[in-house]
């Protein structure tokens, strides 16, 4: 990373003093200015009671934090994504505007859609901060007040289900929706095989389905899976996600048989599978980039089970400027870096807005599957 | 290359809806005085009769069966024709007046009785002229929007970027004093707090009331300051300028949804003319970085428009807000566009001063303790209560707005006498 030269430094100093050492986290002028301000509103907002000394002591301490590189939504305790305002704790994964833009754009094209099932049910696996399934709910209940949803967001992580439930009561009081809609979140391994019972410690996600009383299938899956590779821990990460930010959202586990990319790709294969077993007609999973996005795309393709696969980009909603606009015959749409691998069922098209049609045009006849499409969803009433 | 299309279709097509529009909404009240006289100028009194003669036509169609266009049109025009008829009534009985007066034959007693009735007459066709007046000048279309107010630094450096600071205050205060809601948009200066007395380098004041653009839009233009800065050692006084521009705020509520969708409103923007940029983070994105940025960039691409909004956190909410932004704009640049067409056809009128960005409206004083308004003429000595948003704020903006109806019953009445030729 370039330098951050004297003149800059010297004018920053010469704006206000508090500046130069928030060049460091930031590297740009402006971003130090945003930077600055929102600190400052919030030491007088934290401090307001007392007196003046003490609020400068508090934006002081701040900005030193700041400088040595904790993220600034640790700092002031939350992050926006999308319109909503999450809660974010050290030991939990900030959520990115990355994740926001696609969950949103996907909300949105779903409710479009002239049809939707009487209960529609959205899984993230991964959860986190519960920002997916909470911005999902948002995004829908903004107009389609017809639509009762249903949400379960799964985490192995302790704190990330325990500030999601936070979130969850937070978003609903602030937001005061009237929707009948229920989210849920629930600690449960999604890696851990659920025929292989050898397992004692962490309930595999079946096991948790089943001791919540959660419906077997699910309508959409969407997961933030940690995807990073040791090299590209190294490497791509930036200092203040590496030191502040927890390496069990970011690193899958350990493998000593696995190669470097095949660790960054370990939860997909699993992700892929268990939306057969809750037969979801939407996939959307976050990668980390298009080399990422291409290989998950190849992996859904050979499930056998999709009848349509795209590649968004970070800002799905803008039109792509970029090559390539298409790899291996999966279209790229948006702008940015590759970040999500869209994957729907021929049920799951109407919802998308898209040509029911998609597999025959897209997969070689070796692919076709005589089979009849359509599943068989047994009523819900059928002991779990 | 792109620029004729847009043009052409924005604003030659749209040139004749202002006219359309001013011809429906006339002003209700007679807030502003335009003048005191009894006279009125022949132009709008042969335009107050032939709406009567409309009038008339229009009440015998109705008589033979109901039409809901005409019996709209009746009622829009009954105020012109009503304030006709007084108007002429007054004018009848000034004349006999008159006449009896200088009628050497007339009766002692009778002149007395005459010469008593003649003022009260007078002031009645005042009146009756003055009202007429304002129920034929055409209420600005914005006139009962939101606005915004955007202050920008000009010629003078620092000085100026500090009298900046002290005309946003100045706006605060009057919003204040008159329960106008007032919100800062947009808040720029050196080092990112609002303390007084800091250079301040861009601001926008959204005025959310109704009928704010209306009150506003006289503050538009340079406001020039004359005093010793603080900054100045050996006691010298300077100028420095500061440029206002008022701009009508659009709400998705304030215009209505179809304003938004209508290809031909002024607030109409195609989605596919508008690139938007957001402050992408640094490299690979996503779970490697945890960047703060939210900043939002629109670009109109036919025009050229940029508008960029960094200061909430939520990088949707400046979105919003540069969306507002960018719709005032270039639907205050398409009316600028039209306006100057207009102005063309009105070219015949001499002094109808243009309300733009470059024309130097005000001047205030610290030596002199005076703030003067180079429009309506007006000079204030308590220069302190104009600063402090107070009533002789008040009065210098009416003074604004009563010399702004006249250049618009000018401008009218050259428009009428233009559609005769
Ligand atoms: C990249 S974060 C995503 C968080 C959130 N969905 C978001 O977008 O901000 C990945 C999450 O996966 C969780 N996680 C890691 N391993 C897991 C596992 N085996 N089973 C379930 N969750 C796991 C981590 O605790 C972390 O919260």
């Amino acid at each position: 990373m370039p330098r951050i030269s004297n003149a800059l430094i010297r004018h920053a100093r010469s704006i206000d003093k508090l500046l130069p050492p928030l060049l460091r986290p930031c590297r740009e002028l402006r971003a130090a200015q945003n930077e600055l301000r929102w600190l400052r509103e919030h030491a007088a907002k934290v401090a307001s009671t007392r007196n003046a000394k003490v609020r400068d002591t508090l934006l002081r301490n701040l900005v030193l934090e700041r400088a040595k590189g904790k993220p600034l939504q640790y700092l002031l305790g939350s992050e926006y994504f999308g319109d909503l305002q999450i809660t974010c704790r050290p030991g939990v994964l900030i959520p990115r505007q990355e994740t926001a833009a696609s969950v949103a754009y996907l909300a949105r094209l779903v409710r479009q859609a002239e049809e939707l099932p009487p209960e529609l049910r959205v899984l993230d696996l991964c959860t986190g901060t519960g920002c997916i399934p909470l911005l999902f709910h948002d995004e829908l209940a903004a107009t389609r007040k017809d639509v009762r949803s249903r949400y379960l967001g799964i985490d192995i992580s302790r704190d990330a289900v325990h500030l999601a439930h936070y979130n969850l009561q937070k978003v609903w009081r602030q937001k005061a929706y009237a929707d009948k809609s229920v989210t849920a979140f629930v600690q449960a391994d999604v890696l851990i095989d659920p025929f292989d019972d050898q397992n004692a410690g962490m309930p595999c996600f079946k096991a948790a389905l089943n001791h919540y009383r959660q419906p077997p299938f699910w309508d959409i899956l969407i997961s933030n899976p940690p995807y990073i590779s040791p090299s590209g821990y190294w490497s791509t990460t930036t200092r203040s996600v590496r030191l502040f930010e927890p390496e069990l959202a970011l690193l899958p586990p350990p493998n000593p048989d696995a190669s470097d990319t095949e660790r960054g790709d370990v939860f997909y294969p699993r992700l892929l599978s268990i939306a057969q077993h809750v037969e979801a007609k939407v996939v959307l999973l976050e990668v980390a980039d298009l080399d990422q996005a291409h290989r998950v795309a190849r992996l859904a393709q050979d499930a056998d089970f999709f009848d349509g696969i795209e590649v968004w980009r970070d800002w799905p909603d803008q039109p792509n400027d970029a090559e390539p606009v298409e790899l291996d015959g999966f279209p790229v749409i948006g702008q940015g870096n590759g970040r999500y691998v869209l994957c729907w069922r021929a049920q799951g098209a109407p919802w998308l807005g898209k040509d029911v049609v998609a597999k025959a045009e897209t997969e070689p006849l070796s692919h076709y599957s005589l089979q009849p499409t359509f599943i068989y969803r047994p009523p819900s009433k059928i002991p779990l | 290359m792109t620029v004729a299309p847009w043009i052409c279709r924005s604003c030659l097509s749209r040139i004749s809806r202002p006219l359309i529009r001013q011809r429906l909404r006339y002003q209700s009240t007679a807030a502003c005085k335009v003048s005191t006289s009894e006279s009125i100028s022949p132009a709008l009194l042969a335009r107050a009769r032939s709406i009567a003669r409309e009038h008339k036509g229009l009440a015998d169609k109705l008589a033979n069966g109901f039409d809901a266009r005409s019996a709209k049109k009746l009622g829009e025009h009954g105020g012109v024709v009503s304030t006709l008829k007084e108007w002429e009534k007054a004018n009848e009985s000034l004349r006999e007046l008159t006449s009896l007066i200088h009628d050497p034959t007339t009766d002692p007693e009778l002149l007395s009785l005459a010469s008593e009735d003649l003022a009260t007459t007078r002031t009645q066709l005042a009146d009756a002229s003055q009202s007429l007046t304002t129920s034929l000048v055409p209420v600005h279309p914005f006139a009962h929007l939101p606005c915004l107010i955007e202050l920008r630094p000009g010629a003078g450096g620092s000085e100026a970027a500090i009298f900046a600071g002290d005309l946003l205050r100045m706006y605060q205060a009057f919003c204040n004093r008159n329960n106008f809601r007032a919100t800062l948009l947009k808040y720029e200066n050196a080092d990112g707090t609002t303390e007084a007395g800091v250079p301040l380098s861009e601001a926008i004041l959204e005025v959310e009331s109704g009928g704010a653009y209306g009150l506003f839009r006289c503050e538009a233009g340079v406001h020039r300051v004359q005093r010793v800065p603080a900054t100045e050692t050996k006691g010298r006084t300077h100028t420095s300028a500061v440029s206002v521009l008022v701009l009508p705020s659009v709400q998705e509520n304030s215009l209505g949804e179809e304003d938004f969708e209508d290809p031909e409103s002024d607030y109409y923007i195609d989605p596919k003319e508008v690139r938007v940029d957001v402050m992408r983070a640094r490299g690979a994105g996503g779970q490697h970085v945890n960047t703060t940025e939210s900043a939002v960039r629109l670009t109109h691409m036919p025009t050229n428009t940029v508008v960029a909004i960094q200061d909430a956190r939520s990088q949707p909410k400046n979105k919003e807000k540069a969306w507002r932004l960018l719709r005032s704009r270039l639907a205050q640049a398409r009316r600028e566009k039209r306006e100057e067409e207009m102005a063309a056809i009105r070219r015949s009128v001499v002094g109808v001063a243009k309300m733009g960005r470059g024309d130097k409206v005000r001047t205030y004083n610290w030596g002199q303790q005076r703030v003067t308004d180079h429009r309506s003429g007006t000079t204030v000595h308590d220069l302190d209560d104009v600063m402090e948003g107070g009533q002789t704020l008040d009065k210098v903006m009416e003074s604004v707005r009563s010399w702004l109806m006249e250049r618009d019953v000018e401008a009218m009445i050259a428009e009428e006498t233009d559609a005769k030729k």
